[in-house]
């Protein structure tokens, strides 16, 4: 009985999951330049991690990187969209970076101060959140964004609903329900409702 | 007598900071009430305390191969860390664990 029980939600979330990323069979095959920028990304991680520049490591790098990108050429950059494309995506998710990070020392301090308060002036709640987020970057970005943020963590999530714990039932309230920041940034960012 | 430069002092700084966002993480998973609550502050507070030690030891390392290796970390850390807090409490809300309400005993 239990083992069905774990089946029938792996079958679930399964069903979900497929929701944002569907590629087919027949455009699975990448175009050349976008073989090439994969290539070009994996052998800089190499330089980077290797530290090495003689004849050797470059040639194990350039046969290592070559096989990574042909079996996996797909999932650094989508078939679906263009080069371009998801370079602005990368950019603008790049200048969205520093806002977030001062959010986040906001809500650690936040944190902080609630944890070392000799009261500790905590009112946890589970809120849901329906977002418009349809692909699996934007989904993943805001659910990891919201772990971060403003006093909340993301517990679940199925299609565009998130479901969340905050620690502070008013002030996520407020940040997730009223203001909606993070999610209108993010949908200015991907291109996608919020 | 030794002197620090700036950006030593900066980096201590940094460090500085992270040190005490893992303290408080610490303090927090004792502190609070239940495995949600706690998963705040280990959650939060170490993503951030690790950010900014790792900040900091950049910093101090100045601009070498060993920098840019740090900051992939952080980068990483970035990502895969809410990550696995929320795997966590996934396992635990759909186990059935029940989250504490204000008012309540301490579990």
């Amino acid at each position: 009985m239990k083992h069905r029980f774990i089946n029938n939600t792996l079958q679930s979330r399964r069903d979900d999951s497929c929701g944002g990323f569907e590629i087919s069979s027949e455009n699975r095959r990448s175009s050349p330049g976008k073989l090439i920028a994969t290539f070009t990304i994996l052998m800089i991680f190499w330089y980077i991690l290797s530290g090495y520049f003689d004849l050797f490591h470059i040639g194990a790098g350039i046969i290592c990187c070559g096989i990574v990108t042909l079996i996996s050429g797909d999932l650094i950059l989508r078939s679906d969209r263009s080069l371009i494309q998801s370079g602005r995506i990368f950019i603008r998710f790049i200048l969205f970076l520093p806002q977030l990070m001062v959010e986040i020392l906001i809500a650690n301090l936040d944190v902080a101060y609630r944890v070392l308060h000799p009261k500790m002036p905590i009112d946890p709640e589970i809120l849901t959140i329906d977002t418009g987020f349809s692909g699996d970057v934007p989904r993943t970005a805001f659910a990891n964004a919201m772990t971060l943020t403003p006093g909340t963590i993301t517990v679940d999530v199925r299609r565009g609903t998130f479901t969340v714990h905050a620690l502070v039932r008013e002030s996520a309230e407020e940040d997730l329900l009223r203001k909606r920041s993070i999610q209108k940034r993010l949908a200015d960012i991907f291109g996608e409702g919020p | 007598m030794y002197i620090l430069s700036p950006l030593n002092i900066l980096a201590l700084v940094c460090i500085g900071i992270g040190l005490f966002f893992m303290v408080v993480g610490a303090v927090g998973l004792i502190r609070l009430p239940d495995f949600y609550t706690r998963a705040h502050a280990s959650g939060k507070c170490d993503t951030l305390g690790e950010g900014m030690m790792l900040i900091g030891f950049i910093l101090y390392e100045g601009m070498t191969l060993i920098s840019v290796k740090l900051l992939l970390l952080a980068i990483f850390i970035f990502i895969s860390s809410p990550t696995a807090v929320h795997a966590l409490v996934n396992v635990a809300h759909s186990r059935g664990v029940t989250p504490w309400k204000k008012g309540d005993e301490r579990q």
